[in-house]
């Protein structure tokens, strides 16, 4: 244990705090919102090509992907130093972070060149089309069907939750290839462009705003997939799931750390919920910091997220009674704008509250987190 | 920063495992002089947090925690024989003052160490047979807790938490009613998550504080307070699921659950419960800020 900072990881810092110093757009330029996870507009699209050909998109990856074969602790101080000053390097976060993550651990050379390569140059934006109305918690039980015919699949069935989809370029689809095999063996990942005819998308509202688009439904009818657009080993997508999902787990932690941190900031009060906030935040981090060098142990990586999930709940709900019936008044602005982040995150308290619930509900409720700590770490019986 | 044990803290911690199970039938006396001879006291924060966590996993009998977290703190040595201090500013709980060879005053005109007999004390009945405490008669004493007086007591009760979850566990999985272990349900299941989710948050905590406390950081006082406050808050959800999951058993003298129980609860109201830890570390912020 020490506290020191590492010289490598430090001048690692300098040069990417350099970098955005001298590239970051104007809050003028930023001025076209993106209004869903897929949807770009032209000048974030020219910030995420600007990281990819400095290397400064996913530092982890080598050169071609947009990063310099950064270290694990260099990609921690990495994210630290974009949360500090409040900016995304991807306003496709899921398409950054998951679909190509997961096209370069798992897809071909041809298929990293066609799909990841474009996803991280912004050219095109993806969507990740996992739950499905029978299939949530229990994400293995999903039924959308995908059939080989010759050279294609055949697909059919439904999504829902589909972040983005109706301004996706491409969807990361989970489908069913063999009924018959348990559950978890008959899954394979399919890229489904979404011009596909046969795929049909209808945006939903969150309970924050009628015109707050994000949620999708997605029907595919008869939709035809190329054969090549298989990510992974056919019935194998389980597998692809967990280290797709493994990538974004692995420091999920971090984006609490920062609505923590957030309502540090924007929240200060004399009330003791505040200093439960001021440990949850440090507890939060030191636990981070301590998975990092221990490596992958999912298990653990359930701590860090109920940890978080619920720490930003909590505070946020206290944060929301203390300004009484003032946090009635909504639209509100309740952080400083940074042109570089996301607006949802300083919107009123009681929409601050309620999105906090994403954390809580999406990427394996608190429940199914629980139920890992207590039969991965303690052994209870399944 | 690090925050994971390195390769000589790993092996301590192993270390004292294995003696402090070993060693658990033995009296009380021989268990002190054999901390004493295996140089403990003289640990460095991060290593002494390492002891005091298995301690408390055992609700150690021994004066250990009194002389290296609440003496050698305000001496700014190691006593001859047993210590403790007085910093309350009252003289009173004071752990292991009735039984202690020499004390540490904290006095308006600095520290002053007595003879622990010349002192006048009152031994305190309380609900946890094994702990000493008693009241302290002295003149002229201020309040100013040391940092690894209240990290000691935090780490130490994080220790008898986890023995209190591992107790718990191992009693969900063997219990079985309605034909299955009581571990399978998810009631229980999600009890038991709690219980080591706010176990993992204290440790780290406490862990944090000795780490500050070891490079004598400017955050070590809050780490400190942050450490004994998230001690108590982790008490309070391990004493209580606790408890419950052992369902009647857990409430019986003869269980052994209780010793940690009650370790685990004086942990909390020594040197002030997390309340307490809670208004200060927002005062001393506040003081900070001005």
């Amino acid at each position: 244990m020490k506290l020191g900072t590492d010289p490598e990881v430090e001048k690692f810092r300098a040069d990417l705090a350099d970098f955005l110093d001298t590239h970051l757009p104007s809050e003028a330029d930023a001025m076209p919102r993106s209004r869903s996870s897929s949807d770009m507009p032209e000048w974030a699209r020219t910030w995420q090509r600007t990281l990819f050909d400095a290397g400064w998109l996913l530092p982890g990856q080598p050169p071609e992907y947009g990063g310099r074969n950064a270290t694990l602790p260099q990609q921690l101080a990495y994210l630290e130093e974009l949360a500090r000053r409040r900016i995304y390097q991807s306003f496709n976060p899921q398409g950054l972070g998951i679909i190509a993550a997961s096209i370069l651990s798992f897809g071909t050379d041809e298929q990293k060149r066609r799909w990841a390569v474009p996803i991280l140059r912004a050219e095109i934006t993806a969507s990740l089309g996992m739950s499905e109305p029978e299939a949530g918690s229990d994400l293995a039980g999903l039924r959308t069907r995908a059939v080989p015919d010759g050279e294609h699949f055949v697909v059919n069935g439904q999504k829902v939750w589909t972040s983005g989809a109706h301004d996706a370029d491409v969807l990361l689809t989970f489908v069913r290839t063999d009924p018959d095999a348990p559950k978890h063996q008959g899954i394979s990942v399919l890229l489904i462009p979404t011009s596909t005819e046969g795929v049909t998308r209808r945006p939903f509202a969150s309970i924050a705003d009628p015109g707050d688009l994000d949620f999708n439904e997605v029907f595919f009818t008869d939709v035809r997939v190329p054969r090549e657009n298989l990510i992974g080993p056919l019935h194998q997508g389980w597998t692809v799931a967990n280290g797709s999902l493994g990538h974004e787990r692995t420091l999920l932690w971090l984006s609490f750390a920062e609505r923590l941190d957030d309502l540090i900031r924007d929240a200060p009060s004399r009330e003791e919920w505040y200093a439960t906030l001021l440990m949850d935040a440090q507890a939060l981090k030191l636990l981070g910091y301590r998975q990092l060098s221990r490596g992958q142990q999912p298990a653990e990586l359930s701590v860090l997220k109920l940890l978080g999930s619920e720490a930003v709940q909590t505070a946020s709900l206290r944060a929301l009674e203390e300004r009484g019936a003032d946090a009635l008044v909504h639209p509100a602005r309740t952080g400083p704008y940074s042109h570089m982040n996301n607006d949802a995150f300083i919107t009123s308290w009681f929409e601050r509250y309620v999105r906090s619930f994403a954390g809580t509900i999406a990427g394996g409720t608190s429940e199914i987190q629980r139920n890992i700590i207590a039969e991965r770490l303690l052994g209870l019986p399944r | 920063m690090e925050f994971e044990f390195d390769e000589d803290q790993r092996l301590l911690q192993q270390l004292v495992r294995e003696t402090v199970a070993k060693s658990r039938p033995q009296p009380e006396d021989q268990l002190w002089t054999m901390y004493q001879k295996l140089g403990w006291l003289e640990a460095p924060p991060v290593e002494l947090a390492i002891v005091l966590e298995e301690l408390g996993y055992v609700a150690d009998p021994t004066p250990f925690l009194a002389t290296a977290t609440w003496f050698a703190p305000l001496a700014g040595r190691l006593p001859a024989g047993a210590g403790t201090g007085v910093c309350d500013g009252a003289g009173r709980f004071v752990l292991d003052a009735d039984r202690a060879d020499e004390v540490a005053l904290l006095t308006r005109d600095g520290v002053r160490v007595v003879r622990g007999p010349d002192l006048r004390t009152e031994r305190v009945a309380t609900f946890d047979p094994t702990l000493h405490v008693a009241h302290v008669t002295a003149p002229d004493l201020v309040a100013g807790i040391p940092d690894l007086t209240l990290m000691g007591l935090a780490i130490a009760t994080v220790g008898s938490c986890r023995h209190i979850l591992d107790l718990a566990v191992t009693h969900v999985r063997q219990r079985e009613q309605f034909g299955v272990p009581i571990g399978s349900f998810q009631a229980v299941k999600h009890k038991a998550a709690d219980m080591y989710v706010a176990i993992e948050r204290a440790r780290a905590l406490a862990y944090f504080a000795a780490l500050t406390i070891a490079e004598d950081d400017p955050r070590r006082s809050q780490a400190a307070r942050m450490a004994k406050a998230a001690a108590g808050e982790c008490q309070q959800v391990v004493f209580r699921h606790g408890l419950q999951l052992f369902g009647g058993m857990g409430f019986t003298w003869e269980n052994e659950l209780q010793i940690y129980l009650k370790r685990a609860k004086a942990g909390d109201l020594l040197l002030g419960p997390a309340a307490v830890h809670r208004k200060a570390l927002l005062a001393d912020r506040v003081g900070a800020a001005t």
